[in-house]
């Protein structure tokens, strides 16, 4: 007993000692909150993969004669967590970029923190639209609604469609695709004639497939994630409704596919990523990405590979005086990152600019839509 | 100095010297934030005791007044330029009174019907958190730009806030903690074991059982407010569903009707994730088996409900009478 004992405390302070003592006082530290558990732990977790693929080729490639190590911290995209962990990274002195979270909502809490301390914060997905202009130390990888609503109006203008019909999940960003679509839309003379949101994990849409026909659209466009819209894809072909459906990058993912099955061909979206692009560097990505997972990466984990990407060239356009501040100076200057969402920068209020791809779902495959 | 002004003075000092010193000597952002957080916590959970543990009300949506209170607070500071005097006691009220509309209709069920109405009413709460955009700004939440301003002064440092979060929570504790252990609190604790013999002995069992639960939402809505000042940024998620389950846990670990064993069952579960923090994902794990292995062995909590009258009662300066015959039966 005693011996177990002693053991186990052995252990315990080797196993606290040991991260500290591995790592040189020169290492380049940056935060990740994101959440490792919990009910999105399935995001958190590939866009861990992806940084440690993108950190593990920084590091072996000498761009930076001293590596960089990434901390990532569980937030379980609760606020409280989320703003602890702020606290705690903003604490070590060591650190000088974060990036996450996951969720807007726990990335806006943790920004008021960042905000305060004066730390750059990379969000490879917060959506809100308030998010990167809370202050000048939040940035964004992830397309704006504006730029994606803008894209798929003019899209379903050139195809003739004059009428639509927009449903949404109720959440901050769903807000934002309807905000994002509608305007452009009916500016340029399009229709809006019938709009709903609806909450997370709806079993059944068909009463809102029911209402949507009534008004008869020539085609619907969608804010929902890939769980959601396998069930309205399913139900829409259930009711055979006919209705070209049109979404955004957030179905993209081949679950999506998986999910719905045939009913899922024709879909139209637009994507800043499709892991069948023939670049260089979208295949050497792929190519890792397959080494550890069955399955070829989404959107979001090419968002979290790019965040991470733009953040380590940021540090090398820094070094060797790394501070907070001249940090969030170079990730500011980001221009034309060759990313394999696309070539990203930052505008003035830390929003990416990128070019959106267009889509479609054939034979169970995402095809480029040229 | 008799023992119970020792223990007193020795609780107010480790909440305002000892806990202030270690965080001074630390200077670490961090842990001023998790001990604003117990902080909030255990106010939630000491209101919930007085609902669940002394009137013996399962409650399953107390969260959801925690989020009015935010939410009051947070609305009125972004929008209409109501401080921090002003917005927490508003935040209190509100919280109250919806909690006072809610009551009237649902009072008069039993147990698990209870329960389960409480449930749907925080349920409803956080839809309306969700869905009323426009008062609301649903999903997208509440950023509120003021801090604290205590009467024209602004509270801006670490210490200046976690002070003024320890004095409200000190003070409604002890408002909780004079309720619970009282003729009142006797009364509700009579209607937890059998409210048709409370009811016989003449106690209005409805109407108590309203206070309760209108006093207990108020300290939500305190709560929540705090939360809302020191976060900067509150939306529907902070006010879900699961924050109830944990509230309720808090008390369930500490000791049902135990208001020191509430108290510590919530700083268990705010400090332990963080303490396991180094751990990894298996943190969560040894969290649930702590719990699990807490209800196993200390079925009555961590601080039982016996233990913590004798406490009280002690700390009231009432011992039990230990004459020779055993015929003065009860406190002196």
């Amino acid at each position: 007993m005693k011996l177990t004992r002693r053991t186990a405390i052995a252990i315990a302070v080797t196993a606290a000692l040991t991260p500290a003592a591995a790592f040189a006082e020169e290492t380049v530290k940056i935060g990740y909150q994101l959440p490792l558990t919990g009910n999105t732990a399935q995001y958190g977790q590939d866009f861990k993969d992806a940084a440690e693929i993108a950190l593990t080729k920084f590091n072996a490639s000498g761009a930076l004669p001293v590596p960089v190590e990434i901390i990532y911290e569980d937030s379980r995209s609760d606020a409280k967590e989320g703003v602890t962990i702020a606290r705690k990274f903003v604490d070590d002195d060591g650190i000088v970029g974060v990036l996450g979270d996951f969720t807007s909502t726990v990335s806006m809490a943790a920004a008021q923190v960042y905000k305060k301390a004066g730390m750059a914060q990379l969000s490879q997905t917060a959506s809100h639209p308030d998010f990167a202009k809370i202050s000048k130390w939040q940035f964004r990888n992830i397309t704006t609604q504006d730029q994606e609503g803008s894209v798929n109006a003019q899209w379903m203008l050139d195809q003739g469609i004059k009428k639509v019909a927009v449903i949404a999940e109720q959440t901050d960003w769903g807000q934002s695709v309807v905000k994002g679509f509608v305007e452009p839309f009916e500016a340029a003379g399009g229709e809006i004639v019938y709009t709903e949101f609806f909450n997370r994990g709806l079993a059944d849409f068909r009463p809102i497939i029911t209402k949507l026909e009534n008004n008869t659209p020539d085609a619907v466009y969608t804010g929902f994630f890939y769980e959601d819209g396998g069930q309205f894809l399913k139900q829409m072909k259930q009711l055979d409704a006919g209705i070209p459906v049109y979404s955004t990058s957030a179905a993209y993912n081949d679950k999506l596919i998986e999910l719905a099955g045939d009913a899922s061909e024709g879909l139209f979206l637009t994507a800043t990523f499709l892991p069948t692009r023939m670049d260089a560097n979208v295949q050497e990505f792929v190519g890792e990405w397959s080494k550890t997972h069955d399955a070829a990466p989404g959107q979001f984990p090419a968002q979290a590979y790019d965040a991470v990407n733009i953040m380590l060239s940021a540090v090398v356009k820094a070094y060797p005086e790394i501070t907070r501040e001249s940090l969030r100076d170079a990730l500011a200057e980001t221009t034309d990152f060759p990313g394999v969402t696309g070539n990203t920068s930052f505008d003035e209020n830390g929003e990416p600019l990128k070019e959106l791809t267009k889509a479609s779902v054939s034979n169970g495959m995402f095809v480029e839509v040229q | 100095m008799s023992k119970s002004r020792l223990i007193k003075t020795g609780l107010v000092l480790a909440a305002f010297a000892v806990v202030p010193a270690v965080l001074v000597g630390f200077d670490k952002g961090y842990y001023y934030q998790i001990a604003t957080l117990a902080a909030i916590f255990m106010l939630l959970a000491a209101s919930l005791h007085l609902v669940t543990g002394v009137a013996g009300l399962l409650q399953l949506g107390h969260a959801a007044f925690y989020g009015v209170g935010a939410y009051v607070a947070a609305i009125l500071g972004a929008d209409h330029g109501v401080g921090f005097t002003v917005g927490l006691p508003l935040a209190g009220l509100s919280a109250a009174a919806i909690a006072f509309l809610v009551a009237l209709p649902t009072m008069r069920l039993m147990s698990i019907y209870f329960a389960v109405a409480t449930l749907a009413i925080g349920q409803m709460l956080y839809l309306v958190f969700l869905n009323w955009v426009d008062l609301t700004n649903g999903p997208n939440g509440v950023m509120l730009f003021s801090g604290i301003n205590l009467f024209g002064i602004e509270i801006e440092s670490d210490l200046g806030i976690y002070y003024v979060v320890a004095a409200v929570v000190a003070v409604s504790i002890l408002v909780l903690n004079r309720l619970s252990h009282s003729y009142y609190g006797n009364a509700l604790r009579s209607l937890r074991e059998d409210d048709q013999c409370a009811s016989a002995m003449g106690i209005n069992v409805t109407v108590m059982k309203i206070q309760a639960f209108v006093i207990s939402s108020f300290f939500a809505g305190i709560a929540g407010a705090l939360w809302a000042y020191t976060t900067g940024y509150i939306s529907p998620n902070d006010f879900h569903f699961s924050q109830s389950i944990l509230i309720l846990t808090m008390v369930v670990v500490g000791g049902l009707g135990s208001l020191p064993g509430v108290l510590i069952g919530a700083l268990l579960l705010i400090l332990l994730p963080e303490a396991l923090r180094s751990v990894g994902d298996i943190r969560n794990i040894i969290v649930g088996l702590v719990m699990f292995g807490s209800i196993l062995f200390l079925p009555k909590g961590l601080f039982g409900e016996v233990s913590a009258l004798n406490f009280a009662r002690r700390l009231l300066g009432a011992n039990w009478s230990n004459d020779e015959g055993q015929k003065g039966i009860g406190w002196k």
